[in-house]
C-alpha cells in the first residue's frame, strides 16, 4: 500500500538559518571594538600593555563564572549565590595556603572541589526541591556567607602566601604577556561553546530552559542537566576564587559580595535570555569584556568610579531592549 | 484538549482525621504556621533566657525595642508582595537602591535645602514612586523581564545615590533632628515601642491590606498575576495593573527611605545596598510569608507575621550569640535556612494539597 | 491485515488519592491496527496513556510489549522499547532547529558529539515523507508558523521506528487538510505493522481511520469492538452510558433588528474586507480551517488585536475597539478559545473567576470590592448552569474541563451581552457538558443577544448556527443557511470547489 503525501507547506523562503556568530554577538564585538578605538585616541593610558593586561585580568573571574552562569540561565535558572560561594572557597583556600602551606595544584584542586560541592547543593535543591532557582540561591547566598564568616571567625585572613601567583595578576601570572587567568577563561569558554553547540547534552540545556516538561517527555534528563549547570558554575567559582586570591595578601570578610550581580549583568549583556532557552558563552565573554572596558575607562577618564554601575545598568537595558525589539519583530511576522 | 485527570483536591479533604486536618491547615494556611512558629521562637528564647544562656533578658521591653528593625523589613516585604504577586516573574531587586537614592534626596531636602518636614517626606515618597514607575514602565509597558529591569535600575539608582553627594552621608543638624521621629513611645499596657511603628508601619500595613485584599485593584492584581492572558480577556488593564504594582513598591521604598534616614539620623548613600542590601531580606520575608514566586498568590497578613517572626528571631540571636559579629552571622544562617525550608514547604503543600495559603 | 498482539494491558489500576482513575483495564493493541480510544473527560484516557507512555506507574496490573513487561515510570525506557507518543499540544523548542527537535533526547551521536550530517540526511528524508519542505530541517522552530510547528511534532514521533504510536487527539490542532496528511501517514505506518492508539473527541473521524474502538467510562472498558460494527451514535451512547437526547435544534429564523454590523474589516496579514451582520437573537457561525483567519477576526471583534481597516457598528453606532475594555463597554463579550491559557484563573475560586471581568461593577465607592455580591452572583450561576462543584470557593483548577468552560462562560453572562463572541466553545469538553453549553448559547440568543460562534468543529457549527459564514484565507467565501450539509460547507472551506461569491 502506498500513500501519496503532497507537500503541505510552502518551500522555505529567506528563512533564517542558525549562524555561528549571532547578531547580538556581532553588535557586542562592534561596541567593544569601537570603545577600544575611542579610548585609545582619547587617553594615552588605555592602549598600554599594563592597562590591557589589567582589564583582561579583572574581567577573567567574571567571565569565568559567567561560563557556568550562562549554562544555568540557559536552563531557565539563576544562581545568585556565586558571591558567597567565592567567599567560602577563598577563605578556605587562603587558610590552607597560609597555615598548611599547600602547594599550587592541590590548592586549585581543593578550590574546585569546594565549588563543586556548593554548586551541587544548589543544583540538587533546584532539581529535586521544586523551588524556584532564585529562591534556592537567595537562601544559599545567606547560608554560604554564614559558612564563610564562620570560618573567618572574627578576623580577616592576612598574610596569604603567593601560592596562587601563577594565575594571579602579577608578572609571573602571564603567558606571552597575557594573564594566565585569561588563557584559562578562554580555553574553558571555547570548550563550553563547543559543548553547548555540538554536544547532545549541551543542546539539551537549551531544551531544559525552553520547556522542561516537554524536554522530560522527549527523554532529556532534565534534573541531571540542571544539576550539571549549577555544579559547573560552582567549579568555575572555585577557579575564579583562586584567581581572585592570586598573589595573596589579605582576604577580607566581605569578599565576593555583589559578584553575582556583576556576573549576571555580563551574561545578560551577552544576549542570554533570562527566561531560558537561549544564550551563548561567546556573548557572555563579550559582555564581561564590555563591563571590564567601561570600568577601566571610567578610571582612566578619572570619573567617579561609582559611574561604572550606572553604565552597567544602562548597558543591561540597551542589550535586553534590543533583544526584545528583535523578538517582537520576529513574532510580528 | 486533554484533561489532567488528577483528583480534585477539594474531594480529597473529605473524611480525613483530626491529625491530618491539623497538618493540612498548618501547611496550607501559611499564617497559622507562621503564628505557631512565632510562639515557638518566643517561648524558646524565653526558656534560653531563664536558663541563663542569653546576655540580656528576652523580655517585652526588648521585643518592643526590636520592632524598630521590623519596620523596613515589613514595608519592603510588602513592596515585594505587590510586585511578585503581579506575576510574569515579577520581582524588585532595586528596592534597596531606591531606599538609598530617595533617602539621599530626602537628606538634601531636609538637611541641605532645609525644606520643612512634611513636604520633604512627601517629596521623598514621590521620588520613590517615580523610581518605581521607571521599573514599572520597563516591565509592564516595554516588557523587560522584571529581574533584569530591576537589576539594571539597581545599578543605576545605587550609582546615582553614591554620586549624589560624592559618596558621603548627609548628617547636618536638621537630619540629625529627624531621629526624634523614631524614638520610643510609652503606651499603657505596652512596653516602649518605637513611634514610627504606629505612625508609619501600621498605617501602611492596613492600607496595603485594604488595597490587596479588599479593593478592586487587588482583585485585578491577583487576576493579572495568576494568568495575564486570561486577565486581558477578562477586560483587566494588565499593563497598568503591573505598572501600578511597581509604583507601589517604589512608594513603599520611599517610605522606608524616610524611616531609615530618621533611624540613622543621617542620609547614607549606601543605606539600602550595603552588604547584601535590603532587597534580599525583603524577598525572603515575602516568600516566607507565603508569596509564591510564580505570581498570583500571597497575602499581606502572612508577610507581616513573617516579618515579625524574622525580627524576633534575629533579636533573640543577638542575645544568644553576643560575641563580635556572631549574632548577625547566625542571622544570615537563619534567614537562608528559613527561606529554603519555607519554599520546600510550599512545594510540599502544593504537591500534597494542590494549593497553599 | 492485523496481526499479533503487540501491546497487552491486563488489570491496570491507578488511584489518585481517594479516586480510582482506572479500575482494572484490559486492552490489546495488535500489530497493524489503528485502535481508537474514546471516552468522556475523566474516563481515564489520559491516565491510561500516561501509564503506557511511561509517564506514570500503574498501581496494579501489567503492561506488556511483545510479551515483555514494561516497568513504567520512565518515558525514556518506554520510548526505547518502541512506544512513541504524540501529544496534542506540540512540545517543541523554539531555539532548537527542526532537526534537533526531531532527534531531541535520542540524538545520533559519535561519542558525545551529535552526528549532524547523518541527522540531516535522516531529517530530510523524513520531512519529505511527511509532506513538509525538507529544507526546514535547519530552521529554528521559533521561525516557523504555528501550523508547521505542529506538523513537526508529528514528524518527530514518526522519526523513530516505533512499534506502538500513541496519537493523543492529533486532529484537534490540525486543519482538515493536515488531517488528511496525518491519516495518510497513519495508514502507511499501519501497513508497516505499527500498532496505533488513536485518541479523539471527534467521533466522526473514527470510521475513517480506526479498525477497532475501545470505549472507556469511569476508568473501565465498556466495549472493544471493530469500528465497522459501531455507529457514531452507538459510540456516544457507550461513552455517556445513557441515550443521548436528539441533537437537532429547531428554532425559528430570527428576524430582530441587526445588532452587530461589520463592514470592510481587515487586519494586515490576517483577514480583509470582512462584512457580516448578526441580528438580535441570531446565532451566526464563522467556520474556517485552522489558519483561515477566524481566530484573528474574533480577536479583532474583542479588541485584543485590533483591526486596522473597516468599521464595526453596534446598534448602528460605530465603535472603536482597541482593547477588550472598549469591547466590553460596547456590550461585546467573548469566550476565548483556549480555556487554560485565556480563560481560567486555575488556582482561584469559582467566584473569583466569574467576577474577574466585572470588578468595576462590583465596586463600592469606586475601589472597595463587594465580596458579598460577588458570592451571591457566583452561587446563582452554580445553580443556574449546573456547575458541578461543592461551593463557589472551590478552585477552578480542581474542576473538570467542561465545568471550567461553564465557569468561563458564566463570566460572560453576568451582564447579558449585546454581542457574544464564542471561540471554540466546546473544545476539549465532554459530550454532556457540550450539550449543556449549546443549550446555554441558544438560551442566550433567545434572550436577545447576538451570538457569533467561531469554531472548527463542523457538526457543532451546523447544529448551532442560523447562518454559517465560511472563511478562507481571511475572507468570507460562502454563506449557508440552516440545513446545509457537512460536505458542502467543508468543501467551501477547503476550497476545492468552484467558488461562489458570498
Amino acid at each position: 500500500m502506498t500513500t501519496t503525501t503532497e507537500a503541505v507547506t510552502a518551500p522555505a523562503r529567506r528563512r533564517p538559518r542558525v549562524r555561528a556568530i549571532e547578531g547580538q554577538e556581532l553588535a557586542l564585538i562592534a561596541v567593544v571594538g569601537a570603545l577600544w578605538v575611542v579610548l585609545s585616541i582619547v587617553t594615552d593610558t588605555f592602549l598600554t600593555t599594563g592597562n590591557l593586561q589589567n582589564i583582561l585580568f579583572t574581567v577573567a573571574p567574571i567571565a569565568l563564572i559567567g561560563i557556568g552562569m550562562t549554562a544555568v540561565i540557559v536552563t531557565a535558572g539563576i544562581d545568585v549565590s556565586v558571591g558567597s560561594q567565592a567567599a567560602v572557597v577563598m577563605v578556605i583556600v587562603a587558610l590552607l595556603a597560609r597555615d598548611a602551606g599547600l602547594p599550587f595544584l592541590p590548592t586549585v584542586a581543593v578550590a574546585v572541589v569546594i565549588g563543586l560541592v556548593l554548586g551541587a547543593i544548589n543544583g540538587l535543591l533546584v532539581a529535586f526541591g521544586g523551588i524556584h532557582p532564585i529562591i534556592v540561591t537567595f537562601g544559599t547566598l545567606n547560608i554560604y556567607r554564614f559558612v564563610a564568616l564562620q570560618i573567618f571567625g572574627n578576623e580577616q585572613v592576612a598574610g596569604v602566601p603567593a601560592t596562587l601567583a601563577p594565575i594571579g595578576g602579577g608578572a609571573e601570572g602571564r603567558i606571552l604577556g597575557v594573564p594566565t587567568a585569561w588563557w584559562i577563561t578562554l580555553v574553558l569558554a571555547a570548550a563550553m561553546w563547543c559543548y553547548m553547540r555540538y554536544w547532545a547534552t549541551g543542546r539539551h540545556l537549551y531544551a531544559v530552559g525552553g520547556d522542561p516538561f516537554a524536554a522530560r517527555l522527549a527523554g532529556v534528563r532534565v534534573r541531571r542537566r540542571q544539576i550539571s549547570a549549577y555544579v559547573l558554575t560552582g567549579a568555575c567559582v572555585g577557579l575564579a576564587a583562586c584567581i581572585l586570591i592570586g598573589s595573596g595578601g589579605l582576604v577580607q570578610q566581605n569578599v565576593g559580595t555583589g559578584l553575582e550581580l556583576r556576573v549576571i549583568a555580563a551574561v545578560v549583556i551577552g544576549g542570554t535570555s533570562i527566561i531560558g532557552g537561549r544564550g551563548t558563552v561567546l556573548g557572555t565573554l563579550l559582555g564581561a569584556l564590555l563591563v571590564g572596558t567601561v570600568s577601566s575607562a571610567v578610571t582612566l577618564l578619572s570619573w567617579p568610579s561609582e559611574l561604572t554601575q550606572l553604565f552597567i545598568g544602562l548597558f543591561i537595558l540597551v542589550a535586553v531592549g534590543v533583544d526584545l525589539l528583535r523578538e517582537r519583530r520576529r513574532s510580528a511576522r | 484538549m486533554t484533561e489532567i485527570e488528577t483528583v480534585p483536591p477539594a474531594e480529597r479533604t473529605r473524611g480525613e482525621g483530626i491529625a491530618a486536618r491539623v497538618l493540612r491547615i498548618a501547611l496550607t494556611e501559611r499564617i497559622v504556621l507562621l503564628a505557631v512558629l512565632l510562639v515557638v521562637v518566643v517561648v524558646w528564647f524565653r526558656v534560653l533566657g531563664a536558663g541563663g544562656y542569653l546576655v540580656a533578658p528576652y523580655d517585652l521591653r526588648y521585643l518592643g525595642n526590636a520592632l524598630e528593625s521590623m519596620v523596613p523589613f515589613a514595608l519592603l516585604a510588602i513592596a515585594e508582595l505587590f510586585v511578585i504577586v503581579s506575576g510574569r516573574g515579577g520581582i524588585d531587586l532595586s528596592v534597596g537602591a531606591i531606599v538609598s537614592l530617595a533617602g539621599m534626596v530626602f537628606g538634601f531636602m531636609v538637611g541641605v535645602w532645609e525644606w520643612p518636614l512634611l513636604p520633604s517626606i512627601v517629596g521623598c515618597i514621590v521620588v520613590g514612586a517615580l523610581l518605581g514607575a521607571v521599573n514599572g514602565a520597563l516591565v509592564a509597558y516595554l516588557r523587560f523581564p522584571a529581574l533584569i529591569a530591576t537589576l539594571a535600575t539597581y545599578y543605576a539608582y545605587s550609582s546615582l545615590a553614591l554620586i549624589s553627594n560624592a559618596n558621603a552621608p548627609i548628617s547636618t543638624p536638621p537630619v540629625v533632628a529627624l531621629h526624634s521621629l523614631t524614638r520610643n513611645i510609652q503606651l499603657p499596657l505596652l512596653p516602649p515601642i518605637p513611634t514610627h511603628v504606629f505612625t508609619i508601619m501600621i498605617p501602611c500595613v492596613v492600607l496595603a491590606w485594604v488595597v490587596v485584599s479588599r479593593s478592586t485593584y487587588g482583585r485585578a492584581l491577583y487576576a493579572v498575576g495568576t494568568n495575564d492572558v486570561a486577565a486581558e480577556y477578562a477586560t483587566q488593564p494588565v499593563a497598568r495593573t503591573r505598572f501600578t504594582a511597581f509604583v507601589i513598591s517604589g512608594l513603599l521604598s520611599g517610605v522606608v527611605a524616610v524611616v531609615t534616614v530618621a533611624q540613622f539620623a543621617s542620609a547614607r548613600p549606601d543605606a539600602g545596598i550595603v552588604g547584601n542590601g535590603m532587597a534580599l531580606p525583603a524577598i525572603t520575608v515575602a516568600v516566607l510569608g507565603g508569596v509564591a514566586i510564580q505570581g498570583g498568590i500571597g497575602r499581606v497578613g502572612g508577610v507581616v507575621v513573617a516579618a515579625l517572626l524574622i525580627t524576633w528571631l534575629n533579636a533573640g540571636m543577638l542575645l544568644a550569640f553576643p560575641e563580635g559579629a556572631e549574632g548577625s552571622r547566625y542571622q544570615l544562617l537563619a534567614l537562608g535556612l528559613v527561606l529554603v525550608l519555607s519554599a520546600l514547604l510550599n512545594t510540599f503543600a502544593l504537591r500534597r494539597y494542590g494549593r497553599l495559603a | 491485515m492485523a496481526g499479533d498482539v503487540l501491546l497487552r494491558l491486563r488489570g491496570v489500576q491507578k488511584r489518585y488519592g481517594g479516586v480510582r482513575a482506572l479500575r482494572g483495564v484490559d486492552l490489546d493493541v495488535l500489530a497493524g491496527e489503528v485502535h481508537a480510544l474514546v471516552g468522556e473527560n475523566g474516563a481515564g484516557k489520559s491516565t491510561l496513556i500516561k501509564i503506557v507512555s511511561g509517564a506514570e506507574v500503574a498501581d496494579e496490573g501489567t503492561v506488556e510489549l511483545e510479551g515483555t513487561p514494561l516497568a513504567g515510570g520512565s518515558t525514556q525506557a518506554a520510548m526505547a522499547a518502541g512506544i512513541a507518543t504524540v501529544y496534542q499540544e506540540p512540545h517543541l523548542f523554539g531555539e532548537l532547529t527542526v532537526a534537533e527537535n526531531v532527534f531531541l533526547g535520542r540524538e545520533l551521536r559519535t561519542g558525545g558529539r551529535v552526528d549532524w550530517a547523518t541527522q540531516r540526511t535522516r531529517v530530510t528524508e523524513l520531512l519529505s515523507r511527511i509532506g513538509l519542505d525538507p529544507a526546514i530541517g535547519d530552521v529554528r522552530v521559533a521561525d516557523l508558523p504555528v501550523a508547521e510547528q505542529q506538523l513537526v511534532s508529528i514528524a518527530k514521533a514518526f522519526a523513530h521506528s516505533a512499534k506502538i504510536l500513541i496519537l493523543d487527539e492529533p486532529s484537534a490542532i490540525l486543519t482538515d487538510r493536515e488531517i488528511e496528511v496525518l491519516f495518510g501517514v497513519v495508514r502507511n505506518l499501519r501497513a508497516a505493522g505499527v500498532g496505533i492508539i488513536y485518541i479523539s473527541h471527534r467521533l466522526d473521524e473514527l470510521s475513517q481511520i480506526s479498525d477497532r474502538v475501545t470505549v472507556l467510562r469511569d476508568g473501565e472498558v465498556v466495549a472493544t469492538k471493530p469500528t465497522s460494527e459501531l455507529t457514531v451514535r452507538q459510540v456516544a451512547e457507550l461513552m455517556v452510558g445513557h441515550e443521548l437526547s436528539s441533537a437537532t435544534v429547531d428554532r425559528p429564523t430570527p428576524t430582530g433588528e441587526t445588532v452587530l454590523t461589520v463592514s470592510g474589516l481587515g487586519r494586515t496579514g490576517a483577514f480583509s474586507g470582512l462584512d457580516l451582520t448578526v441580528r438580535k437573537g441570531e446565532v451566526v457561525a464563522l467556520y474556517g480551517l485552522i489558519g483561515s483567519g477566524t481566530g484573528a477576526i474574533a480577536r479583532a471583534l474583542y479588541g485584543i488585536t485590533p483591526a486596522d481597516e473597516g468599521t464595526i457598528r453596534i446598534d448602528g453606532e460605530e465603535v472603536r475597539l482597541s482593547s477588550p475594555q472598549d469591547a466590553a463597554a460596547a456590550g461585546i463579550a467573548m469566550l476565548p478559545g483556549n480555556r487554560k491559557q485565556q480563560g481560567v484563573f486555575a488556582n482561584k475560586s469559582i467566584a473569583f473567576n466569574i467576577s474577574s471581568a466585572h470588578l468595576r461593577h462590583l465596586a463600592k465607592l469606586g475601589f472597595w470590592f463587594d465580596r458579598r455580591r460577588e458570592r451571591s452572583i457566583a452561587e446563582d450561576f452554580l445553580r443556574r448552569i449546573a456547575i458541578k462543584a461543592p461551593d463557589v470557593g472551590t478552585a477552578v483548577g480542581a474542576l473538570s474541563g467542561g465545568n471550567q468552560q461553564k465557569v468561563v462562560l458564566a463570566r460572560q453572562l453576568v451582564r447579558a451581552p449585546r454581542v457574544l463572541v464564542l471561540e471554540e466553545p466546546t473544545q476539549g469538553v465532554d459530550v454532556g457538558a457540550k450539550e449543556e453549553i449549546h443549550r446555554l448559547v441558544l438560551e442566550l440568543a433567545d434572550g436577545g443577544s447576538a451570538v457569533l460562534v467561531i469554531s472548527t468543529d463542523l457538526p457543532e457549527v451546523l447544529q448551532l448556527a442560523d447562518r454559517v459564514l465560511v472563511v478562507r484565507k481571511g475572507q468570507v467565501v460562502r454563506e449557508f443557511a440552516r440545513g446545509a450539509s457537512q460536505a458542502e460547507v467543508l468543501a467551501a472551506a477547503a476550497g476545492d470547489e468552484g467558488e461562489a461569491v458570498a
